[in-house]
């Protein structure tokens, strides 16, 4: 009888000592969503020394000014207003306030700079009989280069459809890729697209994430290989990659996987950065917050959060535009003639 | 109603008896609905709530270990749980699958496997040990990386189960109760902020498989159960409740889980 006590004893405690793992805060309240909204980007924003740095932001200076414009009497657009300010403060493309009746954004990584893309006028260069491989528009120009207009990484640009587009543009003497504008997408897929411009593993970057709450709580950084394609066409000829500042994420990556690939020039305005990888988390609200929680350094453990300079820097020319000629794509042509 | 059911019970009485008490399997397989808590502070800081699914699948048969005192117990529980925020408009979906292998010490010369008909005494209780291995993911349906977060461990758990033979109008009715809980073992989490990019696209591990234990992983899991005999077959229905917790790597975990559960049971016999 005393065995079957100390197991009556034993499951009793067993329930005693469980202790319950209990969500933190949770507040819908002006306040509330604001205290949530600060206390979200403190724990996991991956940015803030960076931050600091560049822009001279203190995370603990921005609660103190941000928090007087907080009153339960303000309306949901007003609460809106407020908050996105003040995740503007991070000049942060990856860091968005998502409401169902608008998107808080900071976009300053490219509205503040010349756009140096007209689409009409690239369009010329496609003509109307250019080819598509998964979102990757493609033609050969008279002076027998490639032309590669890669607009978005969203689309799932595969080795095959790589290798396809290269092999027909075999025969071209020189490539040029055009990421003007493209605001990123799928991080393996601009990997796995720049893979077929190395024949060897080569470092293109470390990698370090979070690991605790803390601001500086963050994992020693790893390095980041780019490896060759294993399946289909390493392109081996000379290669111009066309950038603006609206080349950003996972594009901004794909940059900065180019530039350390051999017979690889990178041409035109410096990339508008977003080397964090993002994450997302909500408010108590419902509204969506998403941040940069994952760092991504270059070769040499710089950040490229604010962009990536090209090797040679270009500005769209007035005169040109009035021809309807790119000038990005004639100076990549005159560049590649010139090294064949 | 009972006087029709009688003879038939005695028939089978009579059955079980003449094979020996390691030859007899009990079955069960029952069907749940209820309510479910999740939380994941890797997806969100904010509870989850909305309706749990569940089935589970259960074999129980004495071996002759201990000189016939040891049971064992074999558990198959899978789970899927539909859940909300607390402002009703993000999707979050939980559910794995849980198996388990368990040897009771049976007490006072019990058996806990058939105790209407093998036991002496009414009550019934046997404890032991065992190991699970589970599965799981939850997913929550928003845009942006990292929407999903992989669950597994495989884990030593204690448990507790204890019988209790009710006779109503001369029907048994036979309540069971069963309480686990894991005492160490495996589990894999990603690192507080560590994205599966990094884990599986770059193979960059960060203490993701950690020795889990009550300190991190407070789980435990109750099933009472209510057997009514219905010609050969028998009845089960019960309440089941899941508190799976963790906290590894600063992120926090729980799935709690209320079930009313329902299904058959049935004794085969092996050769």
């Amino acid at each position: 009888m005393k065995k079957i006590h100390s197991l009556i004893f034993f499951s009793f405690l067993l329930l005693v000592f469980h202790s319950c793992v209990k969500e933190d805060f949770y507040d819908n309240t002006r306040r509330g969503n604001y205290e949530a909204l600060w206390r979200i980007m403190n724990e996991h924003y991956c940015f803030f020394d960076y931050k600091k740095q560049e822009l001279g932001v203190d995370w603990d200076d921005v609660h103190a000014r941000y928090a007087y414009k907080i009153n339960e009497d303000m309306t949901n657009t007003q609460l809106f207003e407020v908050l996105c300010e003040m995740l503007s403060e991070l000049q942060d493309g990856h860091v968005n306030l998502a409401a169902s009746f608008d998107f808080g954004r900071n976009w300053s990584f490219y509205e503040d700079h010349p756009e140096n893309y007209n689409d009409s006028i690239a369009k010329l260069y496609l003509g109307h009989n250019y080819s598509i491989a998964s979102g990757l528009k493609y033609v050969t120009l008279p002076d027998n280069i490639g032309y590669v207009r890669c607009e978005s990484f969203a689309e799932g640009i595969g080795d095959g459809n790589v290798s396809a587009m290269l092999n027909a543009l075999a025969s071209c003497n020189a490539l040029i890729i055009d990421v003007r504008g493209n605001g990123g997408g799928q991080l393996t897929k601009a990997q796995a697209f720049a893979s077929h411009f190395t024949n060897e593993k080569i470092l293109v970057g470390y990698v370090s994430h979070k690991t605790g709450k803390g601001r500086n709580d963050f994992s020693s950084p790893k390095a980041v290989n780019l490896d060759p394609a294993s399946n289909g066409i390493r392109w081996q000829k000379p290669v111009v990659v066309l950038t603006n500042r609206a080349v950003y994420s996972a594009a901004n990556d794909f940059v900065k996987c180019m530039k350390q690939c051999p017979n690889v020039t990178i041409m035109g305005d410096q990339t508008g950065g977003g080397s964090g990888m993002p994450f997302n988390s909500e408010l108590p609200n419902g509204w969506t917050v998403r941040y940069s929680a994952v760092v991504f350094y270059d070769k040499d453990m710089q950040h490229t959060e604010f962009g990536i300079q090209p090797d040679i820097f270009l500005e769209m020319s007035g005169a040109d535009l009035m021809q309807k000629k790119d000038t990005y794509i004639e100076k990549a042509r005159e560049y590649l003639s010139k090294s064949e | 109603m009972a006087f029709l059911l009688l003879p038939s019970l005695c028939a089978l009485a009579q059955d079980t008896l003449v094979v020996a008490p390691n030859k007899e399997v009990l079955h069960s397989t029952m069907i749940g609905v209820g309510s479910a808590n999740v939380l994941d502070t890797y997806l969100s800081p904010y509870n989850y709530k909305g309706t749990d699914y569940r089935i589970q699948r259960e074999t129980q048969r004495m071996t002759l270990l201990w000189s016939g005192r040891v049971s064992n117990q074999s558990f198959i529980d899978v789970n899927f749980a539909t859940t909300k925020n607390h402002a009703r408009n993000i999707k979050e979906y939980a559910g794995g699958i849980r198996y388990s292998q368990g040897w009771f010490y049976n007490f006072m010369g019990g058996n806990i496997v058939n105790p209407v008909e093998r036991s002496k005494s009414r009550f019934n209780i046997a404890a032991g040990l065992g190991a699970s291995g589970y599965l799981g993911v939850v997913y929550i349906d928003r845009s942006g990386n990292n929407p999903a977060q992989a669950k597994a461990d495989l884990m030593i758990d204690a448990s507790v189960m204890a019988t209790y033979d009710m006779v109503l109008w001369r029907h048994h009715y036979l309540w069971r109760y069963q309480v686990s809980s894991p005492l160490m073992g495996i589990a894999f989490s990603p690192a507080y902020g560590q994205s599966y990019y990094e884990a599986f696209e770059l193979k960059q591990h960060d203490h993701n498989f950690l020795f889990a234990y009550p300190g991190n992983m407070p789980s435990m899991r109750h099933r009472l159960t209510l057997d009514i005999p219905i010609r050969r077959y028998t009845l089960r229905m019960g309440y089941v409740a899941q508190f799976n917790q963790s906290m590894f790597n600063h992120l926090k975990y729980h799935s709690w889980t209320h079930d009313f559960v329902i299904g058959f049971n049935k004794y085969l016999y092996r050769r």
